[in-house]
């Protein structure tokens, strides 16, 4: 709440005080497609200085605005209309619940008479979208307006980030109303506690102090309050092993000899078996997710637990904390450092056997992969060039499933909102339009997104929204002609019956073609020989989007993996193969 | 983690605001919580509604429940009235916040 608008006090339609709330929000795109019960809000949007950007599809504007979050640390906005236009939206709004990113769905509900008489269009998006909206709201009254729009902003950017939703009935962006943006926000039911307790601080670093095997368990939570220099500052006070997970890659410089890479179900045997021989976990905004912790009762099982979060519902939630700090994880790290200082004066612990045992895993079992025997494109060799040619300021998007692991594990990412995914929903889809997003956010840096062909071929079509709006991403489509994740799990526990995986995409569609179509350049790579020259022929087009067909080999797997369900101790390097544990001292 | 049921007995305001109603029992039909008995009455205060939950408490801690229930922007206030004699047709107007 800044500064008060000038349009302050001043007569106007319920559509024209959505605008100029949206401005006052300090709103700067927005990604959208009108229809009817949203249109008298496009009106003023044709005069607003808010770039709005049309897209092909609700769900592009959604995980466009997703994005868009992820890389500036705004709110992301999407608008929409009622009904199909909303439902719509509903992939991306969960999408962003379980991701915490800041979102602002807008929609058109249909005339206030006419909500419950299955009018035209008219879907309860309101009770569609609790669950998975941090608040929502269904706005009938012009009069409130600027004062729903304050609080969704607020809401969805303070504490944990979350989607907020607002449909507003047509009547009510037609009616007159006086603009009037709030100098405050009141709600008595929303206080996020963004301090830690002093307490809390000395507690969690007298229990540092004690430790003699401990990591850090870094989540997203940390890039998100922008914590990562403070969370170096604390690792490097400590020289302890670092973690970071899906959602906190980047969040700590992979180059950095404490980083033992990424924990969970494809992590590396070095993260994974950190977390299980660890005396502490100090767990700094992560969650326990079921994809780190493998089978919740044999996680850890010597470890006490640390858990910083500024999510008091996490704490406990899937692992009991022996110290919880709720706030801001940017304060809490901040305020451990001189806290964790004075304890190491008074205890220093000795890390060197652990730090030894956690260099040689990392030094034993580095990620690698086999190159094909055919000769053919390996899928995890063209990532790791991907890469390293467009380097580390790149911002790198997925789709889900193969190429999302091979891109969080053959990528370095030294950088906080370098590597946007879809960690906790999972969204096949999303690697194009939150590029697209991701470009719009920051249109100096290079954005490739990395896509599935499966995944490709449910969002391609924001392509011609990049094409035209002057958004030119990079797309590598990591083309093995299968549900290349799904066909991985029916090798492993399906004896290789493969159910409708298989997508014949290096028949159908052309994909150069494809990209042709839709305003891009479209290149094609298939020999090992070509990769290089393919990489920097797509870095050098940078006025249109480039879309890259990389055929590749199809019965590549991900490894190590910890199969869903069982223990992370059954963590397997290779098929049947588990490391060599009498050969590690731990 | 607990194996055994407990009742528990949660006070909770509410903003009185359409949906407030399915913004609660949604909750607990998403989380697995079970919810026993639901009273819902006014305050003094007519922007305030008086929630009283009997919880029965399986598999998830209290802790938990009334976490996840403190999330929901709709809820003002969350006092464990458990053995406090409350009944749950209890409907007093309630000022604590």
């Amino acid at each position: 709440m800044a500064h008060i608008p000038t349009a302050n006090g001043t007569a106007m339609t319920g559509a024209t005080s959505l605008v100029k709330s949206l401005e006052a929000a300090d709103v700067e795109v927005m990604f959208g497609l009108p229809g009817g019960a949203i249109l008298p809000a496009y009106d003023p949007i044709f005069d607003s200085s808010i770039r709005h950007i049309l897209v092909r599809h609700e769900q592009g504007a959604g995980h466009a605005a997703t994005g868009y979050a992820q890389v500036t640390g705004r709110a992301g906005v999407c608008i929409a209309t009622s009904g199909p236009g909303a439902t719509n939206l509903v992939t991306p709004l969960m999408d962003a619940a379980m991701d915490s990113v800041p979102l602002i769905a807008i929609t058109g509900q249909v005339p206030s008479a006419a909500i419950g008489t299955d009018a035209f269009q008219e879907a309860d998006i309101r009770g569609i979208t609790m669950p998975f909206t941090k608040h929502n709201y269904l706005v009938t009254n012009p009069d409130e307006i600027p004062g729903v729009i304050a609080e969704a902003f607020h809401i969805a950017t303070t504490g944990r980030p979350g989607p907020v939703l607002v449909d507003i009935a047509k009547d009510a962006l037609q009616k007159m109303t006086t603009f009037n943006w709030p100098t405050s926000i009141k709600l008595a039911g929303y206080n996020p506690k963004t301090t830690p307790d002093a307490q809390a601080i000395t507690d969690a670093a007298a229990l540092i102090a004690q430790s003699s095997k401990p990591v850090f368990y870094v989540g997203g939570g940390v890039i998100k309050a922008n914590a990562h220099k403070e969370l170096r500052q604390l690792v490097e006070l400590l020289v302890a092993p670092v973690v970071t997970t899906l959602m906190a890659r980047g969040a700590f410089p992979d180059s950095h000899p404490l980083h033992m890479g990424m924990p969970g179900m494809h992590g590396t045997v070095a993260a994974v078996t950190a977390l299980q021989k660890a005396d502490l976990l100090i767990t700094l905004g992560a969650r326990f997710d079921d994809r780190v912790t493998g089978k919740l009762s044999t996680f850890a099982p010597n470890a006490k637990i640390l858990h910083a979060d500024i999510d008091p519902a996490e704490i406990g939630k899937n692992r009991h904390a022996d110290v919880a700090v709720v706030g801001d994880v940017r304060e809490t790290i901040s305020a451990l450092i001189p806290a964790l200082k004075a304890a190491l004066a008074k205890n220093q612990p000795d890390l060197s056997t652990w730090m030894r045992q956690m260099n040689s895993l990392k030094s034993t079992y580095p990620l690698g992969y086999d190159q094909p025997d055919d000769g053919s494109l390996s899928p995890q060799h063209v990532i790791q060039r991907l890469g390293q040619i467009s380097g580390t300021d790149t911002i790198f998007t997925a789709g889900v499933g193969q190429h999302q692991m091979w891109a969080s594990q053959f990528i370095s990412y030294e950088h906080p909102r370098t590597w946007l995914n879809s960690g906790g929903a999972g969204t096949m889809g999303y690697g194009v339009p939150a590029a697209m997003g991701a470009k719009v956010g920051a249109p100096d840096a290079t954005v490739w997104a990395i896509d599935g062909d499966g995944c490709f071929q449910m969002t391609n079509q924001e392509l011609v929204t990049c094409a035209l709006n002057n958004i030119p991403i990079k797309v590598a489509i990591i083309n093995n002609e299968s549900l290349g994740m799904v066909r991985q799990w029916q090798t492993l526990f399906y004896e290789g019956r493969y159910s409708n995986t298989n997508l014949e995409s290096k028949r159908v569609p052309n994909f150069p073609m494809l990209a042709e179509s839709m305003g891009c350049v479209g290149l094609s790579c298939e020999r090992p020989e070509d990769l290089d020259k393919t990489i920097e022929k797509a870095m050098s087009i940078n006025d249109q989007p480039v879309v890259v067909d990389f055929r590749v080999h199809r019965d590549a797997m991900v490894w190590p993996m910890v199969a869903a369900g069982t223990s992370n101790d059954e963590i397997m390097i290779a098929r049947a193969t588990a490391p060599d544990w009498d050969s590690q001292e731990l | 983690m607990t194996t055994s049921r407990r009742q528990h007995t949660l006070e909770v305001l509410v903003e009185n605001e359409p949906g407030v109603l399915a913004r609660v029992a949604g909750l607990f039909s998403r989380r697995a919580f079970n919810i026993e008995t639901l009273n819902v009455g006014p305050t003094a205060d007519s922007s305030i509604s008086k929630m009283v939950i009997g919880v029965a408490v399986e598999g998830h801690s209290l802790e938990q429940v009334i976490a996840q229930l403190d999330k929901l922007v709709s809820v003002i206030s969350i006092k464990d009235v458990t053995g406090k004699g409350k009944e749950v047709h209890d409907t007093q107007p309630d000022y604590q916040n």
